[in-house]
């Protein structure tokens, strides 16, 4: 991704017409874009922000700062890319929002608080965007007892191993449990954050790190508890010119697989109801709607609610494409509305597949006393009790 | 004379500071639309809440004499939102609130910057049999900005244009007064139009030259539980009146729309009639189609069995226009719209089929039945690359050349950009433009209200 590429999106930017269909959901039941409701003008619509990056192309604009502030305003939820009814237009508007970025970061306009995330992950006594010492998983290797070499790889992701690490050890139990022959790498960050923020530089450096550690172990298979290594991981990559041959899994996938196969079997209850947040980087980035569903819905007892917004038309939490770090009050104003729509389905408890997710919606539940019990999918699960079977 | 930085403070004294802008690139959105207007110099954009806010801004820009151009979901394609003087953009989008629902009265009171989208979602979860009149724009098109304009779309074949259907407006003046119009100037029910001296005409089509409206109420109308289209088609063009005759006089028809294009391949040398027929029972709705299929037979036209991806397109609410703008693969559209005669339409879609090949654009013709037959709006479309001047070009002459064909066939360009305005002006009654001058003037005697349109 260079300038040269920036270049490649010249001959589609401008077929954006600012109908604003990319502001609503579906049916039209709200604003679902977070900038757009939030800020209200125009500019800030992904009609607004393909208007100012063509503007830069055809040099009618200069970058700026706060031109570049508009297109770091946008939580890259791609909301825009399923409303917008142009086709072949319509998947690239996030790509877009990214490159143009990228573009911002060459020429030096990349916000303050963005530029930290890249910091940190290139420090290389961190390598990870929260600026904890960089763990090498070792311990956790020793703790589970885990092989050098495995068939399949955790790719814990750097939310869970230093922010969410319930998630993360609810992971690797569960994967104990249920006998999953794997291993933990010496993971660096997937880079997820830095390419969200248009900080590609060092991204081929560490995908292809992490590639060689994943080969070293053996590994034929990823899994990850993460919704936004999984996106980076599976499309990401590819797009960098990664070369890997390992399938890539989220743990979900692998827990309606083992039910499915009669492998496993829930055998106590959960009684409460609960609703499901769509992570955006699991739904509308890589259309994984149904599977995590079909999990709740096997669960004795636990009964599951849709909020009004849900799938492609799911609310985003307000953590991605950086606005966590960029805008941190707005960002949870965003969980927030999304707790208010959970509440009104009678949900005690708000369940979501991402790490990322669980610390937004958990940060705006305090900020606010929503009073829900934010819980992953994996950390449910974790409190069941599992039969095995071994016949199979 | 306030300098530019303390108007500004002003502003967000006014809206808060999140709600105006001098950001460049603010500016440069608000500058433009997507039609083939070139780009004109705005000044500020503010986004008022409450009628109070909007008081206090043209309290402001009438102290100021700064230019005030009210603008609702920006989607009239011909510049109107585009400031020719400079000035403040009051984009009206945060006044949001659909406040009254009337089951019995039928109205819809609202905000002025209510999108068409989200009225209908209202009604279709809350009221599901009642629907608002909305035209076939996208669905942030504002109800205002769509009535204002002598809009028209759905239910207009059968209710006539959408102007027509305002039962009251509240208006905030230049001099800043807070002005009622209709019903609710002298009731709590915003339920009709008079019987008072109609003031509301005024606000319509004037292109926010008098005031800038803040709520208003809007007709709603009973929707049946089925609705269907029947497609039927014509080959020669002569035969077009008197198969919308036919159409019209049986009163089944909800709407009638005409469309002429030459791609894809298989629709060209063909006029599409498109009837909606609705009814409480699939066996009403079957009869309906009955009888239009034997008028197709006996008007020269031929009954189209269509497929359900086309038809359900055609059901779509507000179907998907905007496709238009796409078929140059360039972001950018506008058509001249044009009242008509129906005794014109033959010819009109005859030399506006000349007028696009002329320029080297597909013909993509079309018109709407309003009121009956009373009023043709003609869509003489012009769809163009914006990243390619020469197409740009092309269009803007087509779009000129069309708003003088609509003149000389005795009809009147709707929603006219600034040349098409100027052109309507050389042949308007100068008693007409006298009298408009003269209401102008005295409710705006600084000309703050988007001055440069309708100004001879």
């Amino acid at each position: 991704m260079t300038s040269e590429t920036y270049q490649d999106w010249k001959s589609i930017v401008h077929r954006c017409f600012r109908c604003g269909y990319c502001k609503f959901t579906h049916d039209f039941s709200d604003f679902n874009c977070p900038s757009y409701k939030k800020f209200r003008f125009e500019t800030y619509s992904t009609g607004g922000r393909m208007w100012l990056i063509y503007g830069i192309i055809n040099g009618d604009l200069q970058w700026s700062q706060n031109l570049s502030n508009v297109l770091y305003a946008c939580t890259t939820c791609g909301n825009c890319t399923e409303n917008c009814r142009y086709d072949k237009f319509n998947e690239f508007l996030v790509d877009i929002i990214e490159v143009a970025r990228a573009e911002a970061v060459g020429k030096g306009f990349c916000p303050e608080k963005q530029k930290i995330l890249l910091d940190r992950i290139e420090n290389s006594e961190m390598n990870n965007p929260y600026g904890d010492t960089n763990s090498n998983n070792e311990d956790l290797k020793k703790l589970y007892n885990l092989p050098d070499k495995a068939e399949w790889v955790y790719f814990i992701g750097c939310t869970s191993n230093y922010r969410q690490k319930n998630l993360r050890d609810a992971t690797l139990r569960f994967l104990k449990k249920v006998n999953i022959n794997f291993t933990l790498i010496d993971e660096h960050c997937c880079c997820s954050p830095i390419i969200r923020t248009g900080q590609i530089k060092p991204v081929k450096d560490f995908m292809n790190y992490n590639i060689t550690q994943i080969r070293n172990a053996g590994a034929l298979k990823i899994i990850t508890s993460c919704a936004g290594c999984y996106r980076t991981l599976k499309k990401d990559w590819l797009k960098f010119g990664g070369e890997y041959d390992f399938e890539v899994y989220h743990t979900t996938e692998l827990v309606k697989q083992l039910l499915e196969e009669d492998k496993i079997k829930f055998n106590s209850e959960y009684d409460k109801i609960l609703t499901y947040h769509d992570p955006c980087h699991l739904g509308r980035h890589m259309g994984l709607y149904e599977v995590p569903r079909e999990v709740y819905k096997q669960i004795p007892k636990l009964k599951f609610v849709e909020m009004k917004r849900n799938r492609e038309n799911a609310w985003c939490c307000g953590a991605g494409g950086g606005v966590k770090i960029g805008y941190p009050d707005w960002s949870v104003e965003i969980s927030k509305e999304r707790l208010e729509e959970a509440k009104e389905t009678g949900a005690s408890v708000i369940s979501s597949i991402c790490p990322f997710c669980k610390t937004n919606l958990s940060d705006a539940n305090e900020k606010f006393n929503m009073d829900f019990e934010v819980l992953d999918l994996i950390e449910i699960l974790d409190r069941l009790d599992i039969e095995i079977n071994k016949k199979i | 004379m306030l300098k530019k930085d303390e108007i500004l403070r002003n502003l967000e004294e006014i809206v808060g500071k999140d709600f105006a802008s001098n950001k460049l690139e603010d500016l440069f959105i608000y500058s433009q639309d997507p039609g083939a207007s070139e780009p004109r110099p705005v000044d500020f954009i503010v986004m008022p809440k409450t009628t109070e806010e909007v008081q206090e801004i043209m309290k402001l820009a009438n102290k100021e004499t700064i230019p005030l151009v009210p603008m609702g979901g920006g989607l009239t394609l011909s510049g109107l939102i585009i400031p020719v003087k400079g000035g403040i953009v009051v984009d009206m989008k945060r006044m949001d609130k659909i406040i009254e629902i009337n089951e019995l009265s039928q109205y819809a009171l609202i905000e002025a910057g209510v999108t068409t989208g989200q009225l209908l979602f209202y009604l279709n979860e809350n009221y599901p049999k009642l629907q608002p009149p909305i035209p076939d724009a996208p669905p942030s098109a504002t109800i205002a900005g769509n009535v204002l304009i002598h809009g028209s779309g759905y239910l207009s074949q059968k209710y006539g244009d959408h102007g027509a259907m305002i039962n009251g407006l509240e208006v905030v003046l230049p001099n800043g007064d807070i002005c009622k119009l209709g019903s609710c100037a002298v009731s709590k029910y915003w339920f009709a139009r008079g019987p008072i001296p109609d003031l509301i005409g005024l606000f319509i089509s004037s292109f926010g030259t008098m005031g800038i409206i803040t709520k208003l109420s809007i007709q709603l109308f009973n929707k049946t539980r089925f609705r269907e289209v029947v497609f039927g088609l014509l080959k020669d063009l002569k035969d077009i009146p008197n198969v919308l005759l036919r159409l019209t006089e049986t009163g089944l028809a909800e709407d009638i729309l005409l469309g002429m294009q030459d791609k894809p391949d298989w629709m060209k040398g063909y006029i599409f009639v498109i009837a909606y027929v609705t009814g409480e029972s699939q066996e009403e709705i079957d009869s309906h189609i009955k009888v239009f299929k034997r008028i197709y037979r006996k008007s020269k036209a031929r009954y189209m069995k269509t497929p359900e991806r086309i038809k359900n397109a055609y059901l779509e609410k507000p179907i998907f226009a905007a496709a238009a703008a796409d078929y140059r693969k360039g972001g950018g559209f506008e058509y001249v719209g044009a009242n008509m005669p129906l005794e014109q339409i033959p010819e009109a879609y005859r030399r506006g089929v000349e007028i696009a090949k002329k320029y080297g654009i597909v013909p993509t013709l079309g018109s709407r039945l309003i009121g009956g037959t009373h009023n043709i709006v003609m869509f003489f479309s012009y769809s163009f690359n914006r990243a390619d001047p020469k197409d740009l070009e092309n269009a803007r002459n087509a779009l000129h050349e069309t708003n003088k064909l609509a003149l000389e066939l005795g009809g009147i360009p709707w929603k006219a950009e600034l040349v098409g305005q100027q052109l309507i002006l050389e042949k308007m009654d100068p008693n007409y433009k006298k009298l408009f001058n003269a209401i102008r003037s005295t409710i705006d005697p600084k000309g703050i209200m988007n001055p440069g349109n309708w100004e001879v």
